[in-house]
């Protein structure tokens, strides 16, 4: 892919992009930045004060309790992004590689529960996580003491909900670098030697990073928003961050809390997410031969 | 043949119903340069990826280095493959590329470093190319790369599958010529799949024609072009002319009778008879070459046929003429030496003629 240099000069250029780069100030900065000028208000009787104070941060800053939900939204998601890429790589690697007859199917099945909507997917867990659900009606039928799982209202549930929510997008973005690949090179890895596991280490797995990484990207900041699964199946008993932002605007009607800490979760989003591009791009590129 | 390298018996190879390969048996010297050579689909790629151990056969009987092949993998087998779209790992530098085959055998850093130095010169590589990812090389440089990989960790046989069917003609060229000073400086085996019979006779020892799934003839390029077994193998080097004719044993040789020709009536040597011919389609190859125009009285023996020109084309070091001959399905194709000067224009009528003892009696 070849970057061109385009002058500001040029109207067709400018004319072109004119159009996203409204959009995007309109809708995105421009938002960002009121959200952030919001963290300086103060609020009185449930009203905004207009003001430049430093109160919220100061109270922001000071309450550990905040930072254990933060810090619990990041680990959640990080767990999530792990879970999800060790569910999709098989999952995509078989779908690629191994299944050829029942391939479109699967396909489509995928797809249906994808596009199922995610509210309608998530209360559907409940019926399988609760005490008296089929989850524990399986086990018990298999031989199980009753009631042997508790999942419902707990944090486990909600990661049962969030990676199966999620588990389809890193499954797509892995699926389409594992297809990219030339077989080829596996045959060519074989033939220089390699055992079926080392030529997965050194060619198929190497290869199939941009799906792996984008994937994994997609996941995390999709997680660091969960709202849905925290509130259905984790029960409010351990919310993330979501929640609290939504108790801060709705609940306590504190809008400069709720700003100050929507910037806190974006903020801790967006770093790690340049550390992930750093450490991913400190190698140099996967240069690919021209067509 | 004292030691073939490679010793292939009634290979055959079967995909689901279809039959790919029936039985193909070929034998390969070591130190040989063999083409396998054919139209798609003759089985010849195939035929290359079972000596590889990318495919199992379906039956016959495969050794290499005298050592039963039957469920060795490709990676323990004595033979490296070039690929025809090459695949080096484009995650990997020239020097990881080509080092991929000794890191897999744990040869130590440095030994492995001068080899693949020493590859690098033998494909006239630069040094800073080692650094380089593949993507960062010309056409012709990856080329040299996925040869160097191949040879680096010195296999017995090296397999090659139209490595250069992907290059422009010049550059295809230079490799031919480098790829055969390579195998005369190495003495390693190579098995070349083509389906450019041009490219299989300048290079090649020995030249295996294919047609879907059976081997036509093997032979050296010289008994390929002027001894061919059948119109086949006659007509896969180019354009050429055949002249259908009856013929009869005759004492050493054959008795050929040409309705076509007017005193059509001579006798051809059993040299110049294919020795796999049939009573079927019974025709005499007069190769373009070989033809004249003739004007005034022809030659003694000299066959004669009338005909008027069709089309010229002027290639440079040859003209060649196609002259339609009434009785004759195609058009009778001339190379004649180029000239400034054209012997006949298009739409004249001419008389062509030729030898018919320097012919070669075959059947289809």
């Amino acid at each position: 892919m070849r970057i061109e240099r385009k002058s500001w000069n040029d109207p067709v250029f400018v004319a072109t992009v004119a159009p996203l780069a409204l959009v995007m100030v309109a809708f995105f900065l421009v938002p960002l930045l009121m959200t952030a000028v919001l963290t300086f208000q103060t609020t009185q009787y449930y009203r905004l004060v207009w003001t430049w104070d430093l109160k919220i941060w100061t109270e922001v800053f000071s309450k550990p309790h905040y930072w254990t939900i933060m810090m619990r939204t990041v680990a959640m998601a990080l767990i999530c992004v792990v879970l999800t890429v060790l569910i999709a790589f098989p999952a995509a690697y078989a779908l690629a590689t191994r299944l050829k007859t029942f391939k479109t199917q699967i396909q489509i099945l995928i797809i249906f529960a994808f596009l199922t909507d995610a509210v309608l997917k998530t209360f559907g867990w409940i019926l399988i996580l609760d005490k008296n659900g089929v989850a524990n009606w399986l086990l018990m039928h298999l031989g199980f003491p009753p009631e042997m799982l508790n999942l419902l209202f707990t944090p486990t549930g909600t990661m049962i909900g969030m990676v199966y929510n999620l588990v389809a997008y890193p499954m797509f973005t892995i699926y389409l670098s594992l297809v990219r690949i030339d077989r080829d090179l596996m045959l060519a890895a074989y033939d220089a030697g390699a055992s079926r596991i080392r030529t997965f280490f050194e060619v198929t797995l190497p290869l199939s990073r941009p799906g792996l990484y984008s994937g994994a990207v997609l996941v995390f900041v999709l997680s660091l928003g969960a709202f849905l699964e925290p509130k259905v199946l984790g029960g409010g008993t351990s919310p993330l961050a979501s929640e609290l932002i939504r108790q801060s605007f709705e609940t306590r009607v504190n809008w400069p809390l709720g700003a100050a800490l929507t910037m806190v979760l974006i903020t801790i989003g967006a770093l790690m997410l340049a550390a992930c591009a750093a450490f991913v791009l400190r190698r140099p590129s996967t240069g690919r031969r021209p067509a | 043949m004292a030691s073939p390298i490679i010793d292939a018996s009634g290979i055959v190879k079967d995909y689901g119903t279809a039959r790919a390969l029936h039985g193909v048996s070929l034998q390969i010297g070591t130190g040989e340069f063999v083409a396998l050579v054919g139209p798609s689909g003759c089985g010849k790629t195939t035929l290359l990826k079972i000596l590889a151990g990318f495919e199992e056969p379906t039956g016959g009987h495969l050794q290499i280095q005298g050592r039963d092949m039957r469920g060795v993998p490709a990676a323990s087998r004595p033979t490296r493959m070039v690929f025809q779209k090459l695949a080096l790992f484009p995650h990997k530098t020239v020097a990881e590329n080509i080092g991929f085959p000794l890191k897999l055998q744990k040869v130590g850093k440095t030994e492995a470093n001068g080899r693949i130095r020493a590859m690098l010169d033998l494909m006239h590589l630069k040094p800073d190319y080692l650094e380089r990812y593949p993507a960062q090389l010309s056409g012709g440089e990856q080329q040299r790369v996925a040869l160097a990989r191949a040879l680096v960790s010195q296999p017995g046989v090296l397999l090659l599958d139209e490595p250069m069917s992907a290059l422009d003609a010049k550059l295809k060229k230079s490799l031919q010529a480098e790829l055969k000073k390579l195998h005369r400086e190495l003495g390693t085996s190579f098995v070349l799949v083509t389906h450019d019979l041009e490219e299989a006779m300048m290079l090649a020892d020995r030249i295996c024609v294919m047609r879907s799934g059976h081997v036509v003839q093997v032979g050296t390029p010289a008994d390929i072009y002027y001894r061919p077994a059948n119109m086949f193998v006659a007509g896969f080097i180019g354009e050429t002319n055949f002249l259908p004719v009856t013929a009869s044993a005759a004492g050493d040789g054959m008795a050929v009778v040409s309705p076509l020709v007017a005193v059509g009536k001579t006798t051809i040597a059993s040299e110049h008879v294919s020795p796999s011919l049939s009573a079927k389609g019974t025709a005499l190859l007069v190769r373009p070459e070989t033809i004249r125009f003739v004007k005034g009285d022809a030659a003694p023996g000299e066959w004669v046929l009338d005909g008027h020109v069709e089309e010229y084309f002027i290639k440079g070091a040859s003209t060649q003429y196609r002259v339609r001959v009434h009785g004759l399905d195609n058009a009778v194709i001339l190379d004649l030496p180029g000239s400034i000067v054209l012997p006949a224009a298009v739409g004249e009528a001419v008389r062509i003629g030729f030898d018919p003892t320097q012919a070669f009696l075959l059947s289809e």
